[in-house]
């Protein structure tokens, strides 16, 4: 994993109001601790450490620290975000050692499609999207990936079932889930309104049907009616003429 | 509609809205999410009228999340009644949302579906909101 170098300015001034102005100067409130020492509040430029995080490695990266005249090893233990706007407020260091394993998060991100799922109307639950893992600090992964292109309904990919890279491992319990196949709550309820609508359709055909047999002999009564009226019409009509 | 099974009292202070989410602020289940823009308070027929739009539009093979829970009674008062006697009867529940809340999020394999599935679930709530995806990375 390659190491990057970030510049952090000591010194900064503490409280919300300079930490406002320090952002809207273009930097990044932050704070470094880690191995016994004092946690140390810094200051980064917003633009390297976006450039130190945007690597392959992600935010897990390595990062060498200018600190003070010297460099420290360390990898970003928080990264606090403006809710809304989505902007860093500020960042925690944690300082690390080559020789020292350390817990950090890795991203598990699933490659291919599963269309024997998309095909029946199921869904890819995605439901552990990172892992913690125990690693030197050179062996941390990039991110796992898991293949989802073989997977059918009822299917499960579970913890123990990952490719851990060598030297890494993890605490978390083997049978834990990372990503299901399953039949959908909407598929469920589209299901459920397709029945109720072809009970509805049913109970409406059954009422015509009803209607229509009900309906024959009074069409049946009518046409008697309207022959009586017409032939009384003719019957009239015929009256007419032997008046006229 | 989404509403508390018992509660200890019934009725509630209106309270204030300002700030931002101190929580829920990112998309943690789905793949999308419907985020807040602005405060309010959203109904509990707000919300299913929004859970409707988007199970009806991705019909099948997705799920749904509802972030948000409708536990605060609003009352009101009858029509052409005079002021006093009391506060008014409990009418609706509402959820109380600041900005950078989550409400939905959502799961569904093909983002243009999702994200019209979510564009027509906004157009049921009484707040700017906007869709936003699960993000990794800085």
């Amino acid at each position: 994993m390659a190491e990057i170098n970030l510049k952090a300015e000591t010194g900064r001034p503490k409280g919300s109001r300079p930490a406002k102005r320090l952002r809207a100067a273009g930097k990044v409130p932050a704070v470094v601790y880690g191995l016994g020492s004092d946690p140390t509040p810094v200051t980064v430029d917003w633009r390297e450490l976006r450039q130190a995080l945007t690597t392959e490695a992600g935010l897990n990266a390595l990062i060498d620290l200018e600190l003070g005249g010297d460099t420290k090893l360390s990898i970003v233990k928080e990264l606090q975000r403006d809710p809304v706007h989505h902007s860093v407020e500020h960042v925690d260091f944690l300082l690390i050692r080559r020789d020292q394993a350390i817990v950090v998060d890795v991203p598990i991100v699933l490659e291919g499609d599963a269309e024997a799922v998309t095909r029946e109307d199921g869904m890819i639950d995605h439901v552990l999207t990172a892992i913690a893992v125990h690693a030197m600090p050179a062996d941390i992964p990039n991110e796992i990936t898991v293949d989802i292109s073989e997977m059918a309904i009822g299917d499960a990919v579970r913890v123990g079932d990952l490719s851990l890279p060598a030297g890494v491992t993890t605490d978390l319990d083997p049978e834990e889930a990372v990503v299901m196949a399953s039949i959908s709550s909407t598929s469920l309820e589209a299901a459920e309104i397709e029945a109720a609508d072809a009970e509805v359709a049913a109970e409406q055909a059954a009422e015509t049907d009803a209607a229509g047999e009900g309906a024959e002999p009074e069409a049946g009564a009518d046409g008697d009616g309207a022959e009586a009226a017409g032939g009384g019409g003719a019957d009239a009509g015929a009256e007419g003429g032997d008046e006229g | 509609m989404l509403m508390p099974r018992k509660v200890k009292h019934r009725k509630q202070h209106r309270g204030r809205r300002t700030g931002a989410a101190k929580g829920g602020s990112t998309v943690s289940f789905g793949e999308y999410g419907i985020q807040a823009l602005e405060p309010g308070w959203v109904t509990a027929r707000q919300i299913e009228a929004s859970r409707i739009a988007m199970t009806r539009h991705i019909k099948r093979g997705g799920k749904v999340w509802i972030n948000v829970f409708p536990d605060k009674p609003v009352t009101e008062k009858p029509a052409e009644t005079r002021m006093g006697s009391g506060k008014g009867n409990p009418e609706r529940w509402v959820a109380v949302v600041k900005p950078g809340r989550v409400l939905f999020e959502l799961s569904y394999h093909d983002p243009v579906v999702a994200r019209e599935a979510l564009d027509r679930a906004i157009q049921k709530l009484p707040i700017k909101a906007r869709v936003i995806t699960r993000k990794e990375g800085f």
